[in-house]
């Protein structure tokens, strides 16, 4: 069905990722707490505690954790329906706003990962404006798939402003990047524009082209990074992954390599993405990337390609809505490296620590689940 | 990673038990002793081996041992003044609750919860709403020293107490043995042991999964379908033959106490404070447990993760009928309040369990599943609450787990 | 093409005389094989789509003279003929197309409504793909197994219509439903070749 290439790296993925596992099963019970206490000393918002059981001799063991030079936060995935057809997605949205307002001391900005809206249309976009202008610090906007198809972002763009921008913060260069661009297959096929979105929607939905930057908004992100000096710390957002990760549900970039290839170059790359509403961690070389959770629901691991380093979230129970789905915080370190939150609403919080990559996966190892994904 | 070893602990526990009687794991069979040394009856419903697999390795159930701790049980010596005993707040009349909204100790004082029931209490993963202990005898420890239930100074103050009275000092010499037999981890292990002989079962429910159609109405029967189905209980309020106590032992935040203007915040903050400072003892958090506001924390007392704020034990439901008021607060009066709360998909809050959803059920079917909840009750607790039976301290106490097992044991002979 | 051409003939029983001296030519179908020799030899296939028959004395390719054409006609009716002799199933390779058809069509009437929020009654705009795209951690194989959901031993219809009822918020369907059938039909497609664990969590 895909090339042999690809097929040789998906099974590479596997082996590697099985090892991986291997090596975590060999952990003994100090270093899980150990690296548990890293973790927990990092929590200080108010619906987000340390877990007590982890408050054992083995934190104060632990190396001392510097401290991060500032926090965000993030939602993503909301994708809003209109209310009166479907009240649960907005109230999720509504939560996780709720949340983040509740953060003492407030974030100083929060990154939405896109997919604002389920089918792109102009109401669900307005819904969801009006939901995420109840939230007390500014908020910075990026596309997802379900914004864009119906109109081409047209809408998006009235609301929100341009879909590639890119801002400093405290020493760390930001960047927007629309990473959900297709190749035409709609013209051909006389889709309407809302055929077209129905297609892009459907995550399995064979038809559609893969996401990708393209050659335009590769051309904006060479030119933005011209701008920036080599060792200023890069935080990406993205929608889609940036990395091939398992391609028949685009969760998949796929000029992923050129992009890296620009990013090289760098001291400091971390990638914070959309798009898959699951925990995900993968590194490569200088790039760090971290999953965003959805507000709406988790989609589950996909059959192949699964990144060596994520950690993978416990299979949630569909009887609770909120399961498997929530929002996080990002602390971002000197180097502009990140710890990641995954503020899980049914679960104890996880966190992906730096060091958990800086080591590759060697350290700060996130807990594994008891009962992982089929 | 805990649980894995707790479940490990229990395992061994049960061989430890099976050596001891030196007997195997039994079926589950309807009415029928358990053919081991402790003569009880397991009533209809309730699956013997889990009976057997429930009782510590540490707390061996005899003859002995369990009249003593009737006897404690229903003895207001254990409280400061004499005038508070367990049963003062789980009284067989009540199907082993109290009948009140919250519970009241010594001098009137009120707590901030719900008595739950004694029956069946021995097969709860953790004792109390919020599961702040694991066992019985751990439960046991607490009401004797909070100041608004049983209000004893200290353990030791329980212990010289009891030991000051001879015909105790007499019969823990009998059951426990050794120089020092009067501790407060024998006046638990008494107590708890029979408290495992408080079961719930023989409902007519657990007649009509055994095989009688008719043993429930045509309504309870339509409740049934509902209870599994469109009304979502089974998921947290579970049964089947293996787990008949209709509870999966876990905690759930369904809103109530927490009405929408409460502001849990500080609340939260103390707590963190107290724990950086390892100030949550176990008689703290006791404290706090029956501590108006601190008690709306409920699970998150014990755990201090954000997922479990507000959320509390699901209650099992048998003899629900016998036990009103309801919810760990006692706030609703009625079982139709309870299911119209749930009706409406319970109380909004930041923390609602994800579960709770609206439910839209019709007033017929409301009807329907009260009728349902109404064939939970078992015959002797009903029978006790009617005044029929008598269940109390002393040898004419009557207790049908024991009595008929007494009597089938000897018709045997 | 080198290899040898294939002539696919439909035969029918009746009329077969009248088809024999016209079928030079009538190429149908893209399937291609080659005569055992390795030579040009016409080779014809009989109307079951598996039988083939090599012609001695006729080449691949050969307009066949009327004589001629009877003769394979003749051969081909002996072939027929011989082969029914020695049948012992009652089912035919146009039985087996017709369950072939029929399976992939439920299959693909399933894959629709599993796709489709509306068709299965769901009202709140959420359908069985978003949670399962390609059906994934459906895992039709581990059932019949203890559902937490409905705290018992369960099926995996069972489960189709929890979720109908539940997340979207419909009417369970009949267990005798089409749409029921088509959804099973997709859904276990999709592990086809994965061993049975049922009991697996």
């Amino acid at each position: 069905m895909w090339p042999l290439k690809w097929k040789k790296r998906e099974q590479e993925y596997r082996r590697q990722r099985e090892e991986f596992f291997e090596a975590v099963k060999r952990l003994n019970r100090r270093d899980f707490l150990k690296v548990a206490g890293l973790s927990a000393a990092v929590f200080t918002a108010k619906t987000v505690v340390p877990p007590h059981s982890f408050q054992v001799v083995d934190v104060v063991r632990a190396e001392p954790q510097e401290k991060p030079l500032f926090r965000f936060a993030y939602i993503s995935d909301t994708h809003l329906y209109e209310r009166e057809l479907n009240e649960r997605f907005v109230n999720a949205a509504l939560r996780a706003v709720r949340d983040v307002n509740a953060l003492d001391p407030p974030p100083d900005f929060v990154i939405f990962g896109g997919d604002l809206a389920q089918l792109g249309q102009p109401k669900e976009l307005e819904l969801g404006k009006q939901i995420l202008s109840e939230l007390k610090v500014p908020v910075k906007m990026m596309v997802g798939e379900h914004d864009w198809f119906l109109d081409m972002g047209e809408k998006w763009r009235e609301l929100f402003g341009p879909e590639n921008y890119s801002f400093d913060h405290k020493g760390v260069h930001f960047i927007v990047l629309m990473s959900v661009n297709e190749k035409d297959f709609w013209t051909e096929r006389n889709m309407t524009p809302m055929e077209r979105m129905l297609t892009v929607a459907q995550l399995d939905n064979p038809i559609q082209s893969r996401f990708e930057v393209g050659e335009e908004g590769r051309e904006w992100l060479r030119r933005d990074l011209a701008k920036v000096s080599k060792d200023t710390p890069i935080i990406i957002f993205s929608h889609s992954p940036l990395y091939k990760y398992y391609r028949p549900w685009n969760f998949w970039t796929e000029d992923a390599e050129a992009i890296h290839e620009m990013l090289f170059p760098f001291k400091s790359v971390t990638v914070i993405h959309g798009h898959t509403h699951q925990l995900l961690t993968h590194r490569i070389q200088n790039i760090h990337f971290h999953g965003m959770l959805s507000t709406a629901w988790p989609w589950p691991y996909a059959p192949e390609g699964l990144p060596k380093l994520t950690v993978p979230m416990e299979r949630p129970d569909p009887f609770d809505e909120a399961d498997g789905t929530g929002w996080g915080t990002v602390d971002v370190h000197r180097d502009g490296y990140v710890d990641k939150h995954y503020n899980l609403w049914s679960r104890n919080p996880i966190t992906v620590a730096k060091a958990y990559l800086e080591s590759w996966g060697k350290e700060a190892i996130p807990p594994a689940p008891e009962f992982p994904p089929y | 990673m805990n649980g894995g070893e707790i479940r490990r602990t229990k395992l061994l526990a049960l061989g430890l038990v099976l050596v001891g009687f030196g007997l195997g794991l039994g079926g589950t069979r309807a009415i029928s002793p358990v053919p081991q040394k402790f003569p009880i009856q397991i009533p209809l419903g309730i699956p013997a081996d889990l009976w057997e697999l429930m009782i510590p390795a540490d707390n061996p159930m005899t003859e002995a041992k369990v009249a003593l701790g009737r006897d404690l049980y229903f003895d207001k010596r254990l409280s400061v003044d004499n005038t508070v005993s367990c049963a003062t707040c789980h009284d067989p009349r009540f199907a082993f609750t109290d009948g009140k909204p919250v519970s009241e100790g010594v001098g009137g004082k009120k707590g901030a919860r719900n008595a739950p029931t004694v029956l069946n209490a021995m097969f709860n993963e953790e004792q109390f709403w919020d599961g702040r202990v694991k066992t019985l005898e751990e439960q046991v420890l607490q009401p004797l020293i909070n100041p608004v239930e049983m209000a004893m100074p200290s353990h030791d103050a329980v212990v010289a107490k009891i030991r000051g009275i001879p015909e105790y000092a007499r019969r823990f010499q009998e059951v426990f043995g050794g120089p020092n037999p009067v501790t407060i981890q024998n006046i638990a292990k008494a107590i708890a042991a029979f408290e495992r002989t408080l079961l719930s079962g023989d409902s007519p429910f657990d007649r009509f999964m055994a095989g009688n159609p008719n043993a429930i109405s045509e309504a309870a029967r339509r409740g049934w379908e509902l209870f599994k189905g469109k009304a979502r209980c089974i998921t947290c309020h579970e049964f089947n033959p293996s787990s008949p106590f209709f509870t999966d032992f876990k905690y759930h935040n369904i809103g109530i106490g927490m009405k929408a203007t409460q502001n849990f915040e500080p609340l939260v903050r103390q707590i963190q404070q107290m724990a950086q400072e390892n100030r949550l003892t176990k008689e703290a958090l006791d404290r706090l447990a029956l501590t108006e506001g601190f008690s709306e924390l409920g699970r998150f007392l014990v755990t201090r993760q954000p997922k479990d704020l507000g959320a509390f034990k699901t209650s099992p439901l048998r003899d629900i009928e016998l036990t009103a008021p309801y919810m760990h607060d006692g706030s609703l009066k009625t079982l139709r309040e309870v299911i119209d709360f749930y009706d409406k998909g319970g109380e909004p809050n930041p923390n609602l369990d994800g579960g709770i959803v609206k439910l839209n059920l019709t007033e017929q079917e409301k009807a329907d599943l009260e009728e349902f909840l109404k064939s939970l009750t078992s015959d002797w607790v009903r029978r006790v609450a009617r005044g029929e039976i008598k269940l109390a301290a002393g040898p004419t106490s009557e207790n049908p787990a024991l009595r008929l097992a007494r009597d089938s044991r000897s018709s045997r002979r | 093409m080198r290899t040898a051409k294939l002539l696919i003939l439909v035969v029918g029983i009746i009329g077969l005389a009248l088809v024999a001296t016209s079928f030079e030519r009538r190429t149908v179908g893209a399937q291609q094989s080659k005569a055992s020799g390795g030579s040009d030899r016409l080779v014809v296939q009989l109307c079951d789509g598996e039988t083939k028959l090599e012609i001695a004395d006729a080449r691949a390719g050969e307009v066949l003279p009327p004589e001629k054409a009877r003769e394979v006609a003749r051969r081909m009716m002996a072939a027929y003929a011989e082969q029914q002799a020695k049948q012992v199933s009652k089912w035919t390779a146009r039985d087996r197309l017709t369950w072939e058809r029929e399976q992939k069509r439920v299959i693909e009437e399933g894959y629709k409504l599993f796709h489709d929020w509306r068709a299965l009654g769901g009202t709140i705009g959420i359908s069985c793909d978003m949670c399962h795209p390609d059906a994934a951690a459906t895992h039709p194989e581990t059932y019949p197994k203890f559902q937490t959901q409905l705290k018992r031993v369960a099926t995996l219809r069972d489960m189709i219509n929890w979720c109908i009822e539940n997340p979207m918020k419909g009417k369970p369907l009949p267990p005798d439903d089409p749409r029921m059938i088509a959804l099973e039909a997709y859904i276990t497609s999709t592990r086809k070749g994965v061993p049975l664990e049922p009991g697996k969590h």
